[in-house]
């Protein structure tokens, strides 16, 4: 392993157990990720990134489970932990921002109940001591701690959000997986939220695996990017380079999906089709029925993610490489 | 505007909305006396065939306007002209339904405004039978398998015994299009129409829009919270904050000069890949405010980073700077 990686995955494949058939949502995904990298995950709801997130964390869904591949987490494999080691990963090692901060906060208890909880299942101090980290974290994401006995629906959409980030860096954990942080929130907040990340980031120097559909925000904030399809990693490399030349078809399609605000305005075309169903992924390349450049080759046998150029990846037989 | 540009544009405005206000009353013991200014002053007339992009963050009233416009809500004050007519609260079924005719609306979630018990074709027929439009079971059929085929849904035999949830949620928007395009309106409202969809099927929907919009000649108000879909979609546009619009313009003009604090803001905050640098810091404090009891004066003051005491005395008037572009800013 990278001495300098924080997180390696190793065809990691995961998955949910339904009546209709096993759905494998992520399937034989191998990333690294560098102590104090900003890594963004971008990918079209159900390419598995969520799973990706929760397999990570352990924190999947009774009816799915990790089936194999490993996590190696500053050297240890994860995926082999009991309950009670994995514990002593989550929240002091790697914390996690979800979704949805208004049903990830519990509305029957005050915030400084959650916060303080959340450092006490962690760690050995006094409750006084709990509560003084927690005003320390509230201060730094711009919450005034007079708010600490107020209850989530007390605050605002972007505050709760807040509340939630200062809950996950409460014991500086080296890893920070935010799941789509902002996606709930106005424009504005979102861009308030995003500086105070960068802000912290500088104080503690954590890692952060940034997962969203919003692909224009993730080129401006990433050190590097990975766009998901269908379970699987398409590309991969440093964000101002997959911005400036996308390699994968996918990935040229989602750049010429978004509108901009500056430069000349001309049609666009976005991608045709919809994304297979992962319960039976055609063979081959999963792009290849929507892909305008497929050739035969493409639906028959599965591209490998491929070294394209030094620090770039490319799961795509057009994009050169050998993928064979 | 100047009198004569007015006279010259007159004749072709479809839709005119003169200082429009909603005020929601609040329910409860506790909230006697309380009213929500969901939406305070609105001014904004429409083209034929123009698309007007009305954008602002949630709670900014937005989706207020557009339901008022379509008659779910009676407005407070103000006027509503279409076609030169003033709106009136419709006294009979008859002329709910003549007006309902030219003006359709899109909702946002495509997963809640279907029917999950109805199929396609019930769906799709409704609008076709309530407005007596078809005189046949064949002329229906053929209306039908057009409306479909029209919004790329082909060939229309294979959809309309589906039900809602045997589509995709890009499918299921292309119906709620092929609906509100059936009783061929005049003007459509469009409430963030892509927002629930995955980002690699937006475009194909607005680009669907904007190929019907002009050939059918339609007239758009979109309403949505990206500025840049917005650019994309629209000749013109007005930026709406805590129920008042701030900015109103030609889309380009407002975009690229940005007068308005509010839009100035608004605009630092969008994502942009392509500047190739992480902005600076932005000004952005506190969020939007309580509608129960706005600020006074102007209501974007209490975020404002130029604020003076004259922002907080009165609301400001919006001031024409030219060009078919008007701000509501006292410092402007």
């Amino acid at each position: 392993m990278d001495a300098d990686a924080i997180l390696e995955l190793r065809s990691l494949k995961a998955g949910y157990a339904t009546n209709a058939g096993f759905v494998r949502a992520v399937d034989d995904v191998s990333l690294t990720l560098k102590r104090g990298e900003f890594l963004g995950i971008a990918g079209e709801s159900g390419c598995g990134k969520s799973t990706l997130a929760y397999s990570i964390m352990r924190l999947l869904r009774d009816n799915a489970r990790i089936e194999s591949g490993s996590i190696l987490f500053d050297g240890t494999d994860i995926t082999s932990l009991n309950e009670k080691a994995m514990n002593e990963y989550r929240w002091t090692k790697m914390a996690m921002v979800f979704q949805s901060a208004m049903n990830a906060l519990n509305p029957v208890l005050s915030i400084e109940e959650q916060l303080i909880d959340a450092v006490l299942a962690h760690k050995q101090v006094s409750r006084a001591e709990a509560k003084k980290t927690a005003i320390e974290m509230l201060e730094l994401v711009d919450i005034n701690p007079e708010r600490i006995s107020s209850y989530p629906h007390q605050l605002s959409g972007g505050m709760r959000q807040r509340v939630m980030i200062a809950m996950a860096l409460l014991l500086k954990p080296s890893l920070l997986i935010m799941d789509e942080p902002t996606t709930a929130l106005d424009v504005v907040v979102q861009r308030s939220i995003l500086q105070k990340i960068e802000e912290l980031r500088h104080i503690f120097g954590f890692s952060v695996i940034f997962i969203t559909h919003d692909l224009s925000l993730l080129v401006e904030i990433s050190d590097s990017l990975a766009i998901m399809y269908a379970g699987k990693i398409c590309e991969y490399g440093p964000s101002r380079e997959i911005y400036a030349s996308p390699n994968h078809p996918y990935t040229k399609g989602l750049m010429n999906a978004f509108p901009t605000l500056t430069g000349p305005m001309s049609r666009m075309g976005g991608i045709e089709g919809q994304a297979p169903s992962l319960l039976a992924p055609p063979p081959g390349c999963r792009f290849a029925p929507r892909c305008a450049s497929a050739v035969e080759a493409c639906t028959t046998a599965v591209p490998m993610l491929r070294t394209t150029s030094p620090g770039r990846l490319c799961a795509c037989r057009l994009c050169g490489g050998n993928h064979e | 505007m100047p009198a004569g540009f007015a006279e010259a544009i007159m004749n072709n405005v479809i839709l005119e909305l003169k200082g429009v206000s909603k005020h929601f009353t609040l329910s409860g013991i506790r909230n006697i006396g309380k009213v929500v200014h969901a939406m305070d002053d609105v001014s904004f007339s429409l083209n034929k065939g123009e698309s007007l992009a009305l954008v602002g963050e949630s709670g900014s009233g937005k989706t207020t306007t557009a339901s008022v416009i379509a008659g779910m809500y009676e407005k407070t004050s103000g006027e509503i002209y279409l076609d030169g007519q003033p709106v009136l609260p419709f006294k009979t079924r008859e002329a709910s339904l003549r007006y309902k005719k030219k003006v359709q609306m899109i909702f946002q979630d495509p997963f809640a405004s279907l029917n999950p018990t109805h199929t396609i074709r019930s769906i799709l027929e409704r609008p076709f039978l309530i407005h007596k439009l078809a005189g046949s079971a064949q002329e229906l059929e053929a209306m039908l398998s057009d409306s479909l085929e029209m919004v790329g849904l082909s060939p229309a035999q294979e959809y309309l015994h589906r039900f809602p949830h045997e589509l995709s949620g890009g499918q299921r928007q292309r119906v709620n299009i092929a609906r509100t395009f059936a009783v061929s309106p005049e003007v459509i409202l469009a409430d963030e129409p892509t927002s629930m969809l995955d980002v690699s099927i937006r475009i194909g929907i607005m680009n669907m829009m904007l190929d019907l919009k002009e050939k059918k000649n339609v007239s758009f108000l979109y309403i949505t919270h990206d500025l840049a879909g917005a650019r994309y979609m629209s000749t013109k546009i007005a930026v709406m904050y805590a129920g008042m619009i701030m900015e109103i313009g030609p889309t380009e003009e407002v975009i690229a000069n940005a007068v308005h604090p509010y839009v100035q803001l608004l605009k630092a905050s969008a994502p942009a890949p392509q500047e190739g640098v992480r902005k600076s810091a932005i000004p952005a404090k506190g969020e939007i405010p309580s509608l129960v009891n706005p600020p006074l004066g102007c209501r974007f003051h209490t975020r404002c980073p130029y604020a003076k005491k004259i922002c907080s005395e009165a609301v400001p008037a919006m001031r024409d700077i030219g060009n078919g572009h008007l701000v509501r800013c006292v410092l402007v």
